[in-house]
């Protein structure tokens, strides 16, 4: 178990007059062995936070620090992964399950050691073994975000950053995932960070909620407690935009 | 159509194959059949003219000269060959540089590419041939290295491609070295358009390898290919210019058909090509062509909708209660069926939907995604197109039976809108939006071209577009994806619609901005009346718009309720759709509900569709189609009714 901390962390894109500043000063610890729930309309910075955090989006002030120390954003072992959006394009279509799982997966395995190393993750997210040597193409979504659920672990990270992972999944799937996710946060002792534009989601998942709007932090609190008690305006208008929040016909 | 047919199209693309199978057919036995006679000196018969016997004629030692050209294939393709290996290899690395050597450097080597495409290549072709000296392997080298930057500059498009997809970002937080990921992902990702390319490439090597051995810098005696051969025949162009025009027509041909090959390969699988790279302002002109088949409500009319007598067995159909003929509704569906054909014999998506709309009335359809939700809108739209069929007792819309063989188009271009997923379907990238709306005034609205712009930022105004005079006038790239699709909807309304369909209008949105677009839809819909389809895979989307919920599931209607009742749906899969969606009031203690299994493809059906994942299936439920129930406004289709709602 890890702690994820951001300190005045501030992305910039872009240079001179079109510079634009996607994250701005966003101090936030995500604790030890716990679910973090990060939301806000798209373009409000979500995403780059997470890109930077793993090294895909460069930090220009602030830093992102794992129990103290930086990201390793270099070398072989990457203590923090991440699981992206859309499987579709997060797995190679070239490249079978199983490769992509075993590239990850720690250095100095034998040729055995890593098939049965695939063979457990699969497991570990509910496919069988056997799949290993099917293509991205030949399972559903909700089976290629379980794979890349098992790429993310066979790094055998401390921390995992989920961005979105069930918004271009079925409903009828995404309960599946969320199940999945969080017996494996217990299962493992993980610490996530957990990105969606889905209250309802978040609130089942994450312990904690942080509220971003356009690059700034505006809210962060236990999920109960800034559910219930929203301070900041922002987090009122995105409470209100739940599908039926506050309209008594659509009940479900 | 199977990728070959498809790559092979064209009478065109099919003669450029055939004739390049032809020069490597040529390559290997050439010189194996006719290597004895081409060497074969006749000092009797020096530079003769075409005859029966040498039907191109001899070359100065008396030699055949229509062998010799045949024989010169293998050569000839070789080099070709071996030039472009060694271009192709020179620009993946180049290409790739940017990738491999980080920012800084990558940007020296895009520089470079830069100014060594802008050369002329045979220009560059000739000074690295000086360089090299004279000779077939330093013509090689020569040409393949010149060739290079065109290659690197396709390269460079196609890496950055692959890059910006999310697999590569997961290999590079997973740890993957650079060579690796190079090697492991972004080569076999970028393969076919590369090998597509490089064969259009050839042909251009192979014209300038000619050109290098036919200036005396290529192949030297007493090798020869077909440039040599051209010059060789050059002593007797004027006595006998067919004849020495020979190796000249040998080298158009092969060119072409290389090149040919290439282009038309790549136009088929729609790959970028260097040429396109060159003139992509072409490119933009291309696209500007109205390139949605789903254009919105004036679609292509290539529907078929004909009897069911020819059709595929299908199960019978869902019937409605007796009493209700559907006359009062504004869209009255009775028994829809889609059909398609597959490897595996015909599959039916949809098979015998009925339901009705009454007019302003506001009905969603939900069901996972792949049940056929989407087929039944575009059945009803009339837009399915060949290969697929629709047939149907009967499609009543507005009055019309749209089913009755005569076109529509006009009935749907004006009282139907449809909004997509995807705005961009629908939306022309290269006009502006206020013309693209105006353009369907003028069409469908009998509206003047003042008149069909002012109401046309009238319908910006009305789906809350903010300045929409100024928008109007921007292009949909200027818009975000929120606006884009309030665009969209506004072009459904720019006509006084009688019934809008919007088929997951918010599913690419976020909360906020969805809320935004429900709210829009559902105030239009109040304000002018206009009956309402609303299609989501996401229960909680159609309970915050509508008044009754359709349920699909395996191509079929499973129920029909007042979407107040959802929360007591009858219908196994309905409760399990509304149970697993997570609210603002789910108990986050325990597992959330699943639906487990998956929903069945359009072939694998007998009985209940939902009888492999459903906890009340019982023998029955697998070998007979269920009957439906209905009371009042809800019906159900579904053998154990009475059970699933205790
Ligand atoms: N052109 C086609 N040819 C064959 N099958 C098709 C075609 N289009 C759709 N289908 C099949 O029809 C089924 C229903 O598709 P669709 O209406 O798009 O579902 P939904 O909108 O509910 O997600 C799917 O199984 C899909 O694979
Ligand atoms: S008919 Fe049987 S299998 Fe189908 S939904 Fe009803 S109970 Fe389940
Ligand atoms: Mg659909």
């Amino acid at each position: 178990m890890s702690e994820l901390k951001f300190s005045h962390v501030t992305v910039h894109f872009g240079t001179g007059r079109r510079r634009i500043t996607a994250v701005d000063d966003v101090s936030l610890v995500v604790p030890r062995g716990s679910i973090l729930g990060l939301v806000g309309e798209s373009g409000s910075g979500k995403s780059t936070l997470a890109r930077a955090a793993v090294g895909l989006a460069p930090v220009h002030a602030g830093s992102i620090t794992l129990d103290g120390d930086p990201v390793p954003t270099r070398g072989s072992y990457r203590p923090l992964q991440m699981v992206f959006q859309d499987p579709t394009a997060s797995l190679d279509p070239r490249l079978t399950i199983g490769a992509a799982i075993a590239e990850v997966a720690p250095r100095g395995l034998t040729r055995a050691g890593r098939a049965a190393e695939v063979a457990r993750l699969l497991e570990l997210v509910h496919l069988e073994a056997g799949q290993a040597a099917a293509f991205p193409g030949q399972l559903s979504g909700g089976q290629r975000q379980r794979v890349a659920l098992a790429r993310a672990l066979a790094g055998t990270p401390k921390v995992i950053i989920a961005d979105e992972i069930t918004s271009s999944l079925d409903v009828s799937i995404q309960g599946a995932i969320l199940n999945l996710v969080r017996d494996l946060v217990a299962e493992i002792g993980l610490t996530l960070l957990f990105i969606s534009h889905n209250l309802a989601v978040v609130r089942y998942m994450a312990s904690r909620v942080a509220v971003m709007q356009g690059g700034h932090l505006v809210e962060e609190g236990p999920t109960a407690l800034v559910m219930a008690n929203p301070a900041h305006p922002y987090t009122r208008q995105l409470l209100a935009a739940v599908p039926g929040a506050d309209k008594p016909k659509g009940t479900p | 159509m199977t990728r070959v047919q498809k790559m092979l199209g064209t009478p065109l693309a099919r003669t450029a194959a055939v004739l390049l199978g032809l020069v490597a057919v040529l390559a290997v036995l050439a010189p194996v059949i006719w290597g004895r006679r081409a060497e074969t000196v006749d000092m009797t018969g020096i530079l003769a003219p075409p005859s029966a016997a040498h039907w191109a004629g001899t070359d100065g030692l008396g030699r055949d000269l229509l062998a010799r050209v045949l024989v010169a294939t293998r050569l000839t393709l070789l080099l070709t060959l071996e030039a472009t290996a060694i271009g192709v290899v020179a620009g993946f690395l180049l290409g790739a540089a940017p990738f491999l050597l980080g920012r800084v450097l990558g940007r020296a080597v895009t520089w470079l590419i830069g100014m060594a495409v802008a050369f002329p290549g045979i220009l560059l072709a000739l000074f690295f041939a000086v360089i090299f000296g004279t000779g077939a392997a330093s013509a090689a080298l020569a040409l393949g290295l010149a060739s290079a930057p065109a290659f690197a500059r396709l390269c460079q498009t196609l890496v950055a491609g692959v890059l910006a997809r999310d697999f590569i970002a997961a290999a590079q937080i997973g740890g993957v070295g650079r060579f690796r990921i190079l090697f492991r992902h972004i080569l076999p990702n970028i393969g076919a358009p590369l090998a597509v390319n490089a064969t259009a490439g050839a042909g251009s090597i192979l014209l300038s390898f000619a050109g290098l051995s036919f200036l005396g810098l290529g192949v030297q005696p007493p090798a020869y290919d077909w440039g040599r051969l051209m010059m060789e025949c050059l002593q007797s162009v004027y006595v006998y210019p067919l004849a020495s025009l020979t190796p000249g027509l040998a080298v158009v041909l092969a060119g072409l058909a290389f090149n040919l090959t290439g282009e038309t390969i790549a136009h088929s699988l729609g790959i970028v090509t260097m040429s396109g790279l060159r003139g992509q302002s072409r490119r933009a002109r291309a696209a500007s062509r109205p390139g949605s088949r789903r254009a919105g409500p004036t679609g292509p009319a290539s529907v078929r909708t004909s009897g069911a007598s020819d059709w595929p067995v299908v199960p019978a159909d869902v019937e409605l209660t007796s009493q209700d003929d559907g006359a009062a509704a504004l869209l009255s569906v009775r028994g829809l069926r889609v059909t398609f054909p597959t490897e595996s014999g015909w599959v039916s998506p949809v098979r015998g939907v009925s339901f009705d709309i009454a007019p302003g009335e506001a009905v969603g359809l939900v069901g996972e995604s792949g049940s056929g939700k989407s087929l039944t809108a575009l059945a009803v739209a009339q837009l399915i197109e060949f290969p697929g069929r629709v047939a149907a007792d009967a499609v009543r819309f507005a009055g019309a039976e749209l089913t009755d063989g005569t076109s529509h188009r006009h009935l749907l271009g004006t009282s139907l809108a449809m909004v997509f997923q995807d705005p961009m379907t629908s939306l022309n990238p290269t006009r502006r939006v206020g013309a693209q709306l105006a353009e369907l005034g003028r069409a469908h609205g009998g509206l003047n071209r003042r008149a069909a712009l002012a109401r046309a930022v009238d319908r910006l105004e009305a789906v809350r577009i903010p300045e929409p005079a100024r928008r109007a006038r921007q292009y949909p790239h200027e818009f975000s994806g929120g606006m884009r699709q309030r665009a969209m909807i506004g072009l459904g309304v720019m006509l006084n619609p009688r019934l809008i369909i919007a088929d997951e209008p918010t599913t690419a949105l976020d909360v906020t901005v969805q809320a935004q677009v429900l709210d829009l839809l559902a105030s239009i819909r109040r304000r002018d009346g206009v009956a309402l389809w609303l299609i989501s895979h996401d229960v909680s989307v159609v309970a915050a718009v509508c008044d009754r919920t359709l349920v699909m599931y395996g191509g079929r209607i499973v129920e029909d309720l007042p979407t107040a009742r959802l929360r007591t749906a009858a219908h196994p899969y309905t409760r399990a759709l509304v149970a697993a969606v997570p609210t603002m009031t789910t108990d986050v203690t325990a597992p959330l509900a699943t639906i487990p299994g998956r929903p069945p493809g359009p072939g694998e059906l007998s009985g209940c569709a939902f009888a492999p994942r459903c906890p009340l299936a019982d023998d029955r439920c697998r070998a007979e189609e269920p009957a439906v129930v209905s009371a009042g406004a809800h019906r159900v289709a579904c053998w154990h009714v009475a059970e699933a709602v205790r």
